[in-house]
């Protein structure tokens, strides 16, 4: 398990060497987080409309939002790109 | 009178139309997206109409916007490239050069709407769904289940998935939007240092708008490519399924 040079980082390798392609991915990372949140407190409140269980569709979704987004910003980091579900690393 | 710096953003109407209720008139941004268009077809007609074996300047400039998306698909997509090629090439060159021709003075920034890039992102987010709803059936949304899941964690899973699925199109549309907005706002209010500060010291504000230029063209290309790349990558998963 000694690491050669060439396998230091543990990304995987990056076949379309387009210039600034980092930079593409970390301007991404921001808005998954955000938007996950926004899509969990939007249906929470449609639920509590939909049921009148204000305020617990609202909190509870608002929690599963932030976990939808950390598990975005998790699978873009890892290199499994925006994948729905666990993908098995090659 | 300095302006605020969102007035920019201001939908005009050139040919004022009316359709009963709905006001469909001909605005500053439709112009500019027709300008778009005509531009992009221009582009990639007139400079590959001499076909030459070593290509000119323009020529070489639509053969590498080729090559890079072609190179895009053809590795998200595999074999299936073909058939989505020309859509996602579309898409690229219709937010690359919204992105562009909002750098040149005057023009209107016509991705700089939640409404335009939202219908972008809606089109692309119906397409993918769609295409995994075709090839797989009900079996598609067997997506939302991670394989080897413990069932008691099911529905908690289930509704993170779906949640996180959900966002894409919002973050798809919200991250183009904003890096427009934000760039924009940010030019004007520099521009206006410029003016207020008058001519002495007004030159320094703008060479820290000369430098912000720079920026936003290059940020310009990299939204159109986080664009066209997601649209790859959320067509993956709809064919492949993993």
């Amino acid at each position: 398990m000694s690491p050669t040079p060439d396998s230091a980082d543990h990304k995987p390798p990056t076949k379309n060497k387009v210039p600034l392609s980092g930079t593409g991915q970390a301007l991404r990372a921001g808005t998954d987080l955000v938007a996950a949140l926004v899509v969990g407190g939007f249906l929470g409140y449609w639920i509590d409309r939909w049921l009148g269980s204000k305020p617990w569709g609202m909190i509870i979704f608002f929690f599963l939002g932030f976990a939808a987004g950390f598990l975005n910003i998790y699978r873009s980091q890892m290199g499994q790109d925006y994948k729905i579900g666990f993908k098995d690393k090659e | 009178m300095l302006e605020s710096p969102l007035e920019q953003f201001v939908i005009k109407p050139i040919i004022p139309l009316h359709l009963g209720n709905i006001d469909i008139s001909f605005s500053q941004s439709a112009l500019w997206m027709g300008i778009s268009v005509i531009l992009i077809t221009l582009l990639m007609t007139l400079s590959v109409r001499s076909k030459a074996l070593v290509p000119g300047r323009w020529q070489n400039v639509s053969e590498m916007l080729y090559e890079f998306i072609h190179g895009m698909v053809s590795e998200n997509l595999g074999d299936d490239s073909k058939k989505y090629f020309p859509f996602v090439f579309s898409v690229y060159m219709i937010v690359l050069m919204g992105n562009l021709l909002g750098m040149v003075p005057y023009s209107f920034t016509y991705t700089s709407h939640i409404i335009v890039t939202g219908a972008l992102a809606l089109a692309v987010f119906t397409l993918a769904t769609g295409v995994g709803i075709v090839r797989h059936g009900l079996h598609f949304f067997s997506l939302f289940l991670p394989k080897g899941l413990p069932w008691v964690l099911a529905p908690l899973i289930v509704v993170i998935e779906v949640i996180s699925y959900l966002s894409r199109p919002i973050s798809l549309s919200v991250r183009l939007f904003a890096n427009m907005v934000a760039g924009h706002t940010m030019l004007k209010v520099f521009a206006g240092f410029s003016v207020m500060l008058g001519v002495m010291l007004g030159i320094f504000p703008m060479v820290v708008n000369v430098a912000l230029y720079g920026l936003e063209i290059m940020i310009a290309f990299i939204q159109a490519y986080v664009f066209a790349i997601l649209t790859c990558i959320y067509l993956k998963d709809a064919i492949e399924l993993h």
